[in-house]
């Protein structure tokens, strides 16, 4: 069943519209809305580009379709066939395109085409029932390879910005450090010739000083 | 500096040019803490909200507790400040800091400096007034006990830090004759006068003589600008300048008896000294005749000022600050904010601004929108402000310094651009933000909690018999139904209807109907399809709409079981927010939120506990209130009961979710049908804001305290605004955090989450005369009355009202402590220009609907439907309520022509009972409502036209309706008119007879707020009062006085300067007092 439906620009990660009272019953609505956004924010940067995939993420599943610059993101519960899931984004998708199709780039706000949800809300209830004769032959059509849609697990997803992020920070404080290193590698150094030839010099020093009075005076 | 015309204010046009010199501390702006980024992710859990509610009512939360001091009394040693230079002033003294403007350094002390007192003292040439020079004013702790009227004494005390030279008193005594005579002859001697002032004052000379130098270039504009009247434009200096005011005064030594008769409103007299500009227009005064106690003769009714011409905006200061967003969304009580606390406790008005975020923009001054799409918008990392015409960008545009806190931030690569030679960017003109003051930013996601919903309009209909019976029914479904295509938010906008009586109706548009009648376990049936979309289900929902009426028309039941439907609503709107729109027509009875009747007991009034019929009884509606806030519904009520349904209760739902009160006494469709369906309509589809937040912040030194209006405080300064429209205004009171402002300018900055910016600069001043100049009657009467109204749910009617009178009377008497030197004699009232208009509102606010009387002069739920009304109303619906227009209409209807144009609807006529004519037609219109006035002997062909042949059946069965005639028409077109320039409420029209009681009274009387109704005072007694009161000299007085006075004295002494009542007593006692004064010292 359809927990949340977001459709976004890939470009900026500008949420474009919104299925109305998605997460009505869910107590961590909240928690998964900002996983979503942080999706939409790593697509924006480039990352995971593969047009459909599918990413788990505790009891739920996010599926997602990107055409044309736009993600079309859902997330159901796991039990939920993803056969159907990704029906219902192709379906949202086919109607997007041809409402708005030649709107998107130019969309400056926000939300902007949050009428659109009253037929996400519709089609919402349509595949509502798993086992309503409609949904039972979709699942028995072959229309999608459905399975060769690769599955993720959130934290890897999200985690791979943060991941190269970690690496960057590791590899510059190694280049920090390797300096640092460097340096008192140098200092060390000096100090061990001075520690080395300290007390010739001074035995030499004292010799001289010995000589110089001795010839002065006697 | 020296550049700097000494009597103009210099404020800087551009402050973007000037860098603040003064500004460099790092401590972060103070709301920055909360603040931050706290508008965007602000769908917080309002904990603080939920938290207040055991706090009284009014201007919730944590800011309760600082209400009571805005009617404190002023500190006792007020009245000495003028007189010596206040303490403070004499810190700012020299005049090295460069950002000082240069009149000040003298100004503080000018209002007392020689000049005016040789001409009392020395004063050989003219009759010894009236009354002995050392009058009060100079009766005022003076260092030594010196006789009074010794010049070099009142050199001394007058500037005690410029040690003036006893020499410098030669000097003044020449300058004497000069000041006596009224200007024209004055010209050249004024020029010798001149000539010794500038050595007189080795105090100054320093500071002065380089700005003597320079000056001059500057002056020769400037100067006889000023000062019109007085003819000769004499060198310029400095000195000149200030004296200017001082001499084309009126004759000072004229005693005042020439002035007894009518010779009001004196615009030339122009004060003393002091601010040194544009003197001649500063102030206004009144001769309230000569000697005490017989000035009822003496005062000319027909001159007292009367605001005829509507609220005036004050021009001064857009001309200011040209890039200041207009007077319509902000207005401050004065535009020159004290640069220091004791200065600001010296100014005994409210310190603030009424704010009306979204009011109606003419066309063409629509505000424009920005979108700042991928770059975020620009705003202060530490205040938070958004990016405004006052920021000033430096580094050549790489940076921008914020005009609030003073941090400076980097400019987004994307928002870069160059400097010109003159430090503006080159791209100002492609980039309103940067210049006008009022501008719509596009909301970028991050700063949406959630998607933006649907607009919900969610109706709760009582439908029991006495909703049924007065058609309410049936015209509210009507209304809703012509409205349907016009509700904002086409195609998403979902609705919903409830309907109760003893059980509770929900609908869900099958359409079925499902009746609950276990009101002690509320439940929603079908929670899914209670709401439907209204494009989807158009069709079902007119049919019932149509048939809602005759559903119920058998219905006898009685009990309204309002709480319990209540409860259903919000967990049906809780999803969504929304607007709730509740129709209730008697009293809950039934289930939670039960009120009983109360507020028929007229023992209660007069006793301590005559204010908790004000407030809501019940803490219920208030809880109610606070979570339909946090779920960002919005509530309207629509009362109509004939009998008391406790509008103070249920008042509550409306004030705290920023919503409005409506009601409809005794509701009749016939007659009130067109007010119900105008005002639901506007209601219904005006531009409406959802799920708004809003907040002012302002500059370092000054936080806005109080917040006053209808809304939920989330966090100290965050209105919660679940829906905001043009009708609605907000209050908010200043105060200074430092004791000491070192800024040059202060600037607001308005910001609604959705998001709306409004910016606005005022200048920081040391003289209380500015602030005076700059004052906003029309801001000033708006948080008065919003102030009165919170007091009234704490305290008794009388002690509001007396709160006003006393406020008004101090800051009138500290204004003439200013200015008093000579005008104290001559028995006038002066005030300054711009607050000529205080006293007459302040009179009107006392005799408005919520402040009026006593128990038997207003209905309590009228009262407090009032009251509710008024603490949202913006400022010219306000002023327009408190002076109602009255316009003579028979001339123009008589003058049978058809161009309606031609008419004059705007002559406005004194609201007295001498302007009604027997032989005329008058129409009062108040914004609330038309009365239609017909004098006793009016033609019968007037009355004939406009009201058919049963013209002298009773008046009150008749209404107005265009007949086939073309005077008809004509007052057809004008009620036209007249409700165009003023839609936001429908105008019901009332008709009245000259004598035909007590529809006359009511109707019209009490709205001639400037006769003597009943206890309350008319304007002319109302002025002599003040007059009076202000005349004591200080607090020892004050006191005595009010042990005279006949009212009960309160502890908190000063709050209650209750003689408004018992006039003739009240002269009496003022009389003996002023004699006591006078002699006494």
């Amino acid at each position: 069943m359809v927990k949340l439906t977001v459709v976004a620009r890939v470009t900026d990660g500008l949420p474009l519209a919104e299925g109305l009272d998605d997460g009505r019953d869910m107590p961590d609505a909240d928690f998964y809305k900002q996983q979503a956004k942080a999706l939409f924010k790593n697509l924006s940067r480039g990352q995971n580009q593969p047009s459909r995939m599918s990413i788990e993420t505790g009891p739920y599943i996010f599926h997602y379709i990107i055409e044309g610059h736009v993600c079309y993101l859902t997330m159901c519960d796991r039990a939920y066939p993803k056969k159907l899931s990704f029906q219902y984004l192709e379906d949202i998708k086919n109607e997007f395109e041809r409402v708005y199709g030649n709107q998107i780039e130019t969309a400056a706000r926000p939300y902007a085409f949050i009428k659109f949800d009253t037929f996400m809300q519709k089609t919402k209830k349509l595949y509502q029932d798993t086992r309503t004769q409609r949904n039972i032959s979709k699942l028995n059509d072959e229309l999608y390879e459905v399975h060769q849609i690769m599955t993720r697990n959130v934290q890897e997803v999200l985690g791979v910005g943060e991941k190269l992020d970690q690496v960057s920070q590791m590899s510059s404080r190694l280049t920090s450090e390797s300096r640092v290193y460097a340096e008192k590698a140098k200092d060390l150094n000096r100090q061990a010739l001075i520690r080395k030839w300290a007390p010739v010099a001074v035995v030499l020093g004292v010799v001289f000083l010995l000589l110089w009075v001795r010839k002065k005076f006697w | 500096m020296g550049t700097e015309s000494p009597n103009r204010p210099n404020y800087p046009i551009r402050p973007a040019g000037t860098p603040f010199a003064a500004q460099q501390s790092t401590t972060p702006f103070l709301s920055s803490g909360p603040v931050a980024g706290s508008e965007a992710s602000a769908f917080r859990p309002a904990h603080p909200a939920s938290s207040q509610f055991p706090t009284p009512p009014f201007s919730a939360g944590p800011l309760v507790g600082s209400e009571a001091p805005a009617f404190r009394p002023p500190p006792s040693s007020r009245s000495n400040e003028p007189v010596r230079p206040p303490p403070s002033s004499s810190s700012y003294g020299p005049p090295t800091s460069g950002f000082q403007r240069f009149p000040t350094p003298p100004v503080p002390s000018t209002g007392q400096v020689p000049p005016p007192r040789p001409s009392f003292t020395g004063q050989p040439v003219v009759p010894p007034p009236t009354r002995p020079p050392p009058g009060p004013v100079f009766s005022q702790p003076q260092p030594p006990s010196v006789p009074m009227g010794s010049p070099p004494q009142s050199i001394k005390t007058g500037q005690p830090n410029m040690n003036t030279p006893l020499s410098a008193d030669q000097h003044f005594f020449p300058s004497r004759p000069n000041a006596q005579p009224s200007s024209p002859p004055m010209g050249p001697s004024y020029a010798t006068a001149r000539g010794t002032f500038q050595p007189s004052f080795p105090g100054y000379a320093k500071s002065q003589s380089s700005s003597v130098a320079q000056a001059p270039p500057m002056q020769p504009a400037s100067f006889p600008l000023q000062q019109g009247s007085y003819a000769p434009p004499a060198p310029p200096t400095p000195f000149l300048a200030q004296q200017g005011g001082y001499v084309p005064g009126p004759p000072i030594s004229t005693p005042s008896g020439l002035y007894s008769g009518n010779q009001m409103q004196q615009r030339g007299i122009a004060p003393p000294l002091a601010t040194s500009q544009a003197l001649a227009e500063d102030f206004s005064s009144l001769s309230l005749g000569s000697v005490p106690g017989s000035f009822d003769a003496g005062l000319d009714t027909a001159a007292l000022p009367r605001p005829l011409d509507g609220d005036v905006e004050p021009k001064s200061f857009a001309e200011m600050y040209p890039m200041n967003c207009s007077s319509r969304y902000l207005r401050l009580t004065t535009s020159a904010i004290p640069n220091s606390q004791s200065l600001a406790s010296r100014w005994h008005l409210p310190i603030g601004a009424v704010v009306c975020p979204l009011a109606e923009a003419p066309a063409g001054e629509e505000v424009p929108i920005v979108n700042f799409a991928t770059t975020g918008i620009i705003r202060c990392r530490r205040c938070r402000t958004y990016v405004n015409p006052y920021v000033s960008f430096t580094d050549n545009g790489r940076k921008w310094r914020c005009n609030i806190c003073s941090l400076l931030n980097d400019v987004p690569s994307e928002y870069f651009a160059h400097l010109d030679a003159s430090g503006r960017r080159v791209d100002l003109e492609q980039r309103p933000e940067l210049v006008k003051g009022s501008v719509e930013f596009i909301a970028p996601a991050e700063y949406m909690v959630r998607p933006p919903m649907p607009p919900l309009y969610f109706f709760l209909i009582d439908v029991s018999i006495s909703a049924v019976q007065s058609g309410m029914l049936e015209v509210m479904a009507q209304t809703i139904k012509s409205c349907l295509d016009s509700l904002p938010g086409y195609p998403r906008t979902q609705i919903g209807f409830i309907t109760y009586d003893s059980t509770i109706h929900f609908y869900n548009m099958k359409p079925q109907m499902m009746v609950i009648s276990d009101l002690d376990d509320i439940f929603v049936p079908l929670p899914d399809d209670l709401l439907v979309n209204l494009s989807e289900s158009r069709t079902v929902v007119e049919t019932f709409l149509d048939s809602l009426p005759s559903m119920f028309q058998e219905n006898m039941n009685v009990e309204s079981a309002f709480g319990p439907a209540l409860k259903a609503a919000f967990m049906v709107m809780s999803q969504l927010g929304g607007k709730l729109l509740i129709f209730q027509n008697s009293l809950p009875s039934l289930g939670v939120g039960r009120l009983r009747l109360r507020g028929d007991d007229n023992r209660v009034y007069g006793t301590d506990k005559e204010h908790t019929l004000r407030a809501p009884e019940d803490p219920f509606y208030k809880q109610m209130a606070a979570d339909l806030t946090k779920y960002q519904i919005a509530v309207n009520i629509y009362a109509f009961s004939d009998k008391y349904t406790d509008i103070a209760s249920l008042g509550t739902l409306a004030k705290y979710t920023g919503g409005q009160v409506y009601y409809y006494p005794s509701f009749r469709s016939s007659i009130h049908k067109d007010k119900l369906r105008h005002e639901l309509t506007r209601d219904l589809t005006r531009e409406t804001a959802w799920e708004a937040v809003m907040r002012i912040r302002c500059g370092k030194g000054v936080r806005f305290t109080t917040y006053h209006g209808n809304f939920m405080l989330r966090s100290t300064d965050l209105l919660a605004l679940p829906a905001v429209d043009c009708d609605k205004a907000y209050a908010a009171q200043l105060s200074l955090e430092e004791t000491l402002l070192t800024t040059q300018t202060v600037y607001f900055q308005v910001a609604l989450l959705r998001i709306r910016v409004h910016t606005a600069a005022a200048p920081v001043v040391a003289d209380l005369g500015e602030m005076y100049r700059l004052a906003d009657t029309g801001a000033i009467v708006s948080l008065f009355s919003r102030l009165a109204i919170e007091k009234t749910l704490s305290s008794k009617l009388e002690d509001a009202r007396n709160a006003i009178q006393l406020r008004i009377v101090k800051a009138l008497r500290e204004y003439r402590n200013l200015y008093a030197v000579q005008h104290r004699l001559s028995g006038r009232m002066i005030y300054p220009e711009s607050l000529k208009f205080l006293p007459l509102y302040g009179l009107a606010l006392c005799k408005s609907t919520p402040l009026r009387g006593g128990y038997a002069d207003a209905q309590l739920d009228e009262r407090c439907a009032a009251a509710y009304t008024m603490m949202a109303l913006p400022v010219k619906n306000l002023l327009k309520l408190l002076y109602p227009n009255l316009v003579r209409l028979d001339d123009c209807l008589l003058k049978i022509s058809p161009q309606t144009e031609e008419f004059d609807i705007s002559k406005r006529l004194p609201l007295t009972a001498e302007s009604l004519d027997t032989r005329g037609l008058y129409i009062l219109d108040d914004g609330f409502r038309f009365v239609i006035w017909f004098g006793r002997s009016i033609s019968p062909d007037i009355t004939r036209n406009l009201l058919g042949e049963d013209f002298a059946t009773d008046y009150s069965k008749v209404s107005l309706s265009q007949r086939d005639n073309e005077m008809s028409r004509k007052l057809m077109r004008i009620l036209d008119k007249y409700r165009e320039s003023d839609p936001s409420y429908f105008q019901l029209c009332h008709l009245v007879r000259q004598g035909e009681q007590p529809r006359e009274g009511f109707f019209l009387l009490t709205s001639l707020v400037e006769d003597q109704v009943g206890g309350a005072n008319g304007y002319a007694d109302w002025m002599l009062l003040l007059f009076r009161q202000f005349h004591c000299p200080d607090d020892s007085t004050d006191r005595e006085l009010m042990l005279w006075s006949s009212e009960n004295v309160e502890a908190n002494n000063s709050c209650s300067s209750a003689h408004q009542m018992h006039g003739d007593f009240k002269f009496i006692n003022f009389k003996s007092l002023e004699a006591k004064v006078r002699y006494g010292r």
